[in-house]
């Protein structure tokens, strides 16, 4: 995927220490409108993705829960519910602007007291090894520079018996649904990008982004050579999305 | 999650979305749900074999198909059931019929059918946000008119159908001639119980007769004495 000095960015290549900082242009360019964007390009079906990872997830009350590219907190929202008052979420997200709508959000809907806040790089993880029963990263993957290094800082902070769920957006396994999916990826999705959020480049990049990543399979091997075990993989919407999950046993 | 019995994730996203809209209506109801705030509660629809587990948050509830622990409370009955339960201000009357079955907390189960009772929308406030404070007020006294009238016609209804029923055609008894047919049934219903168990008892006397002239001797002259008496009593009944 990487070579030494350069990485991709969509489908351009660009040196590895300015991917994070085009990243964080896409995100502060999006932020604003990023809920209403999600709900217009998956036509509300981003929910019930991130519904299925929570319930695959088997977070029970009192537990401690790491999500990673939190956004605007869907997944933690959840969470928080799931784990109750003795549980604990920490939201985070490697963009501030990002994290803030999060928390913005987070508190609107009345989701305090067990959710806690950082602004984290993914590949670099500020917490204790062995601390966490569950760690999510919901569409945040595709956008790490160093996938491999993030899959590993996440089995590093899970217990024993802790599990990783990599929500993320894959490849379909349809041809004519592969067809349609291009079609609509790259001419609805920058247009839906500058007609609502009035930029169609940070748009192209998702589209472009999603392609770029690793399929099921070769994901599932990845999370296999961070350590994790057990690991399998479930296709929601024909493998326009997938769900990764591995135990750290 | 494709385990058999659970619900589909768009239909209990969108019951959520529901149910939650409808909890933002009456926000002093919903208040309430503060002190059930991260317990678990299982609601098994019987017949369907599905499970929702209901997790109470700050102001609103969250629906899992599936919780990896153990829930707080579990009700189970069929849907109209748990229903009637949830709207009625009777809960007990579901419970001791055994239409509900709850295990685990059972206090828990209580509070959150008294906070699903409890629920009261203002609907003239929400209309009030639509139309204004004087024009919803105007709607709500016309609305609550004619909620009386209806009321009150259908009670009125119902007292003049009976009574026609009743008294004029005749067509159906009034209530003491019901009650006096009831008794008469409770009666013979009882008269026929004991003469079923005479006659049990006599085909039974009957059989011990015959056993007696085939068993050489009783055992001892106490049970010769009884089983007489027996006899004899059976004779005097006739």
């Amino acid at each position: 995927m990487t070579d030494e000095k350069n990485t991709h960015f969509g489908y351009q290549k660009v040196p590895v220490e300015e991917k994070a900082g085009r990243v964080r242009a896409v995100f502060d360019s999006v932020a604003s409108r990023y809920d209403l964007m999600n709900d217009l390009m998956s036509l509300g079906i981003h929910r019930l993705w991130k519904r299925q990872t929570v319930e695959l997830a088997g977070v029970r009350r009192g537990q401690r829960v790491l999500d990673l590219a939190a956004g605007t907190g869907d997944l933690s929202e959840r969470f928080a519910g799931i784990v109750g008052k003795g549980g604990e979420v920490v939201v985070t997200d490697i963009n501030a602007a990002m994290l803030a709508r999060g928390r913005a959000r987070l508190v609107d809907v009345g989701v305090a007291g067990n959710v806690h806040f950082a602004q984290v790089d993914a590949e670099a993880l500020p917490f204790s090894a062995s601390h966490f029963d569950c760690v999510s990263i919901g569409f945040g993957l595709r956008n790490v520079t160093h996938k491999q290094h993030a899959l590993e800082e996440m089995f590093r902070v899970l217990r024993p018996g802790g599990r990783a769920l990599v929500l993320e957006f894959s490849h379909p396994e349809s041809l004519p649904l592969r067809k349609a999916y291009d079609l609509y990826s790259f001419s609805a999705l920058p247009l839906l990008g500058r007609l609502v959020a009035g930029d169609a480049d940070s748009y192209r990049y998702l589209a472009e982004s999603i392609r770029m990543h690793p399929n099921q399979e070769t994901l599932r091997g990845m999370m296999e050579q961070a350590g994790f075990e057990r690991c399998d993989f479930f296709n929601l919407s024909g493998g326009i999305v997938a769900i990764h999950r591995g135990y750290r046993l | 999650m494709s385990e058999g019995g659970s619900i589909p994730d768009a239909i209990l996203a969108t019951l959520e979305t529901l149910v939650n809209r409808y909890l933002s209506l009456d926000p002093e109801g919903a208040a309430r749900l503060g002190d059930l705030q991260g317990r678990v509660i299982m609601i098994e629809l019987a017949g369907f074999g599905t499970r929702v587990f209901v997790i109470p948050g700050a102001d609103g509830l969250q629906l899992f198909g599936d919780y990896a622990g153990e829930p707080d409370c579990a009700l189970c009955g069929t849907p109209l059931a748990l229903a009637r339960m949830g709207v009625s201000g009777q809960k007990e009357d579901q419970l001791f019929s055994g239409e509900v079955r709850i295990a685990g907390d059972t206090h828990l189960a209580q509070a959150f059918g008294n906070f699903l009772g409890g629920l009261d929308v203002d609907w003239e406030e929400q209309l009030s946000r639509l139309l204004g404070d004087a024009a919803a007020h105007q709607i709500g006294v016309q609305v609550r008119g004619v909620e009386r009238w209806g009321r009150r016609t259908s009670d009125i209804l119902t007292q003049d159908i009976q009574e026609y029923l009743q008294e004029e055609a005749r067509l159906l008894p009034g209530r003491y001639e019901t009650q006096a047919f009831l008794d008469d049934v409770d009666r013979l219903r009882d008269d026929v119980e004991r003469l079923a168990a005479r006659v049990t008892r006599l085909a039974n006397a009957l059989g011990e007769g015959q056993t007696d002239r085939e068993t050489p001797a009783p055992e001892s002259d106490a049970q010769r004495i009884d089983m007489h008496r027996a006899t004899c009593r059976d004779r005097a009944g006739e």
